[in-house]
């Protein structure tokens, strides 16, 4: 289980992370969703070590992150290609390996599973330059799992990705939470958010606007559905707590029906309704 | 945890030799400097002809004949003087030998079949082993020429028969039996030339007579007596004791460039990210990188210090250049931290520390020996590490540094080092909190 409790982080006069706090049960996928600039990456970074908060704590199962011990569960997967593109993908692994004192079976062991589990067991010994934008990031992934951490932090993992590569992620996630890690997701993109966490936090200025899943987001910030219906009458439209059976109920009323639309509140109505923006803006 | 510190070291090598243009400006631009600039201020020496120093104390026209065939002559390059300068050059280094021609020289080197060799005297530094064996070929090569001419010219040879019956008959020192015998023989020899002079058409001066060519002769073309010359050890030795230290610099200079740059773009790749994020502590990421520069360092001065030795004949104290390569190495270790820690992009890291570099490379004796710099810019050298770095290079090859003397270049270098590695990782660590 990883503890977030009252995390702050300023950068000068900005505030970066404003008394952030979250709980995050073993074995789940969370997500951490907003516009760029929102405070992910440094909220991110603050519960995997990387960064001291100026407030509050981080714990992964009661320990700190900068533990030594600690550090062996934790995996991050940088927003950017954290990579020697001048070195293969065997080199690239080879290292990283190395920083974690892995002996020499585990080692070609964990880097064999890891170049197989993203696809890339046929380039190992290409340079990481020679690499598509989708295999690097799959290596970025690859180069995290080597060690096999608990932990698993993922900052904007698909930024730039091809669609096929961004499925063929989604699908890994999914695998690893099958493996019982716990994942850390951030996103900009909703469809991400909605389709591979169990829980959401949304975030904005470096504050927690909300958390709870999907569904409970949507419940208690999403509004209203919104219904169209053109008929013999004309068009008409109306806002809905329960479009469902609402929309029944107006069907019955109606002997012909041209057009039915019904739309249906999401995270970024939600986020829409909190903050006033859209979450792209 | 040494094997994270050694992983950090091997990739940035490997990262290092992939990048060609960084091997070429870290390893071989630095040999090519030190190569055409040492082979420039080498003009007179190698191959352009030994340099010696020629008295002529027979001043006669057959020794004046012999300075001018050593000045005609591609193995030498001549300055005629008197003696006592001769072998003051040969003394302080100036000149590789001295030759002396004492008085007599031309009356031997006429006499083809009487009296001795011709006698020259020969100074030389014991060390220059090669040079001596070299100066006696070339001069031995030169005194063979007085028997060409003596037998190639038969008017030269009825000349010397003449002067040589002379010689034999006034002579008191000559046992009877010899007297006889070539009393008896030179003049039936000069009668036999003379007849063979006659049947040339018109007289021509070459007979085509020869007299043991192959060397059966026993005569000897000269006589050489040498005389060993200490010489004083306050001088390079060779051009390249000088520019093998600028290339050390410029490769030193080129790894510190390179690795403050590398630090830099872990930082704007991300790659320091995934190190930071490893269970090893900053302090062993930092010294990961430290000493791969410094293994880079080790590995091109090694290399250029081999080369120096065997190929360019550089020689050195080689715990004094341990120590030197230590103290630069630990200087400019420190000077790359400070710089990666100062700067946010490759560029302006790349920049800043060519910049400095540059600057300190030209105040410092880099381009410009120290030596020959103006009174003015030596002072001003002093603020340059690069400057205490070719001075502690320099007093393990030819300033022929004491330890005691060898220390302030040294502790000059460590201090400077020690700063800045100090300033820069607690300002990268600083940063990445």
């Amino acid at each position: 289980m990883i503890e977030v409790r009252g995390i702050s982080k300023h950068y000068g006069d900005l505030k970066a992370v404003d008394n952030l706090s979250i709980t995050i049960e073993k074995g789940h996928i969370f997500g951490l969703l907003g516009p760029n600039g929102a405070g992910k990456s440094t909220t991110i970074s603050m519960m995997c070590g990387l960064i001291s908060p100026d407030q509050g704590a981080v714990q992964l199962n009661g320990e700190q992150p900068t533990d030594k011990a600690t550090k062996h569960k934790i995996g991050l997967i940088p927003q950017s290609i954290a990579l020697y593109e001048e070195l293969t993908a065997l080199d690239n692994l080879s290292f990283f390996a190395d920083l974690y004192g892995l002996s020499s079976s585990l080692k070609a062991e964990r880097m064999e599973w890891s170049l197989k589990f993203v696809g890339l067991q046929d380039r190992a010994k290409d340079t990481v330059s020679e690499y598509s934008g989708g295999m690097k990031r799959r290596l970025n992934l690859a180069a995290s799992l080597l060690h096999d951490p608990e932990y698993i932090f993922m900052d904007e993992p698909t930024a730039g990705v091809d669609p096929q590569s961004r499925n063929k992620l989604f699908e890994s996630v999914f695998e690893l939470k099958d493996l019982g890690k716990t994942i850390i997701y951030t996103t900009h993109y909703m469809e991400e958010a909605e389709k591979l966490c169990d829980r959401v936090g949304i975030v904005d200025n470096g504050r927690l606007l909300a958390l709870g899943t999907v569904d409970e987001l949507i419940e208690q910030h999403g509004g209203h559905s919104s219904v169209n219906i053109s008929s013999e009458q004309g068009e008409e439209s109306f806002m809905t707590a329960n479009p469902v059976n609402d929309l029944m109920a107006r069907l019955r009323d109606l002997n012909t029906v041209e057009n039915l639309s019904l739309q249906r509140p999401n995270l970024e109505t939600v986020f829409l309704n909190l903050t006033g923006k859209q979450l792209r803006d | 945890m040494m094997k994270a510190v050694i992983a950090l070291m091997k990739k940035d090598l490997k990262l290092l030799f992939k990048d060609k243009m960084a091997v070429f400006f870290t390893f071989v631009f630095p040999l090519l400097f030190a190569f055409f600039f040492g082979s420039i201020f080498s003009s007179g020496g190698g191959s352009q002809g030994l340099k010696i120093a020629v008295a002529d104390l027979d001043n006669t026209e057959k020794s004046q004949a012999f300075v001018k065939q050593l000045n005609e002559a591609n193995e030498f390059v001549v300055t005629e003087t008197d003696e006592a300068n001769a072998k003051e050059l040969v003394r302080t280094g100036k000149r590789v030998a001295f030759i002396i021609l004492p008085e007599g020289f031309g009356e031997n080197y006429g006499g083809i079949f009487s009296g001795e060799a011709p006698e020259i005297l020969v100074g030389i530094d014991p060390a220059r082993k090669a040079e001596a064996g070299y100066l006696e070929g070339s001069l031995m090569k030169l005194g063979i020429k007085r028997f060409e001419l003596a037998f190639s010219d038969a008017n030269e040879m009825i000349k010397q028969l003449d002067f040589s019956i002379d010689d034999i008959q006034q002579s008191d020192e000559m046992p009877a039996e010899w007297k006889s015998l070539l009393g008896d023989y030179l003049p039936k020899f000069k009668e036999l030339t003379e007849l063979e002079l006659a049947k040339q058409p018109g007289g021509a001066s070459s007979t085509g007579l020869s007299f043991g060519a192959d060397g059966d002769n026993p005569m000897m073309p000269l006589k050489i007596t040498k005389e060993e010359v200490m010489v004083q050890k306050t001088g390079p030795r060779n051009a390249f004791s000088i520019t093998i230290p600028q290339g050390v610099i410029w490769a030193i200079m080129g790894c510190v460039i390179g690795f403050a740059i590398s630090l830099v773009r872990e930082k704007t790749l991300g790659t320091l990210d995934r190190l930071a994020i490893a269970p090893i502590s900053r302090t062993q990421i930092l010294a990961g990188k430290a000493l791969g520069c410094f293994a880079a360092q080790a590995m091109v001065v090694t290399l250029l210090f081999t080369i120096a030795y065997f190929v360019l004949d550089v020689r050195f104290d080689f715990i004094k250049l341990l120590l030197a390569v230590l103290a630069a190495g630990i200087c400019f270790v420190g000077i790359m931290m400070f710089f990666a820690s100062i700067t946010k992009t490759e560029q302006s890291v790349a920049g800043m520390t060519n910049a400095f570099l540059i600057l300190m490379g030209m105040i410092g004796g880099a381009m410009i020996p120290l030596f020959a710099m103006p009174g003015w810019m030596q002072s001003i050298s002093h603020i340059s590490p690069v400057k205490w770095a070719i001075l502690a290079f320099e007093g393990a090859i030819w300033r022929d540094f004491s330890y005691i003397e060898m220390m302030t270049p040294l502790a000059i270098l460590t201090a400077i080092g020690v700063v800045t590695f100090f300033i820069g990782t607690r300002m990268l660590k600083l940063k990445q909190a």
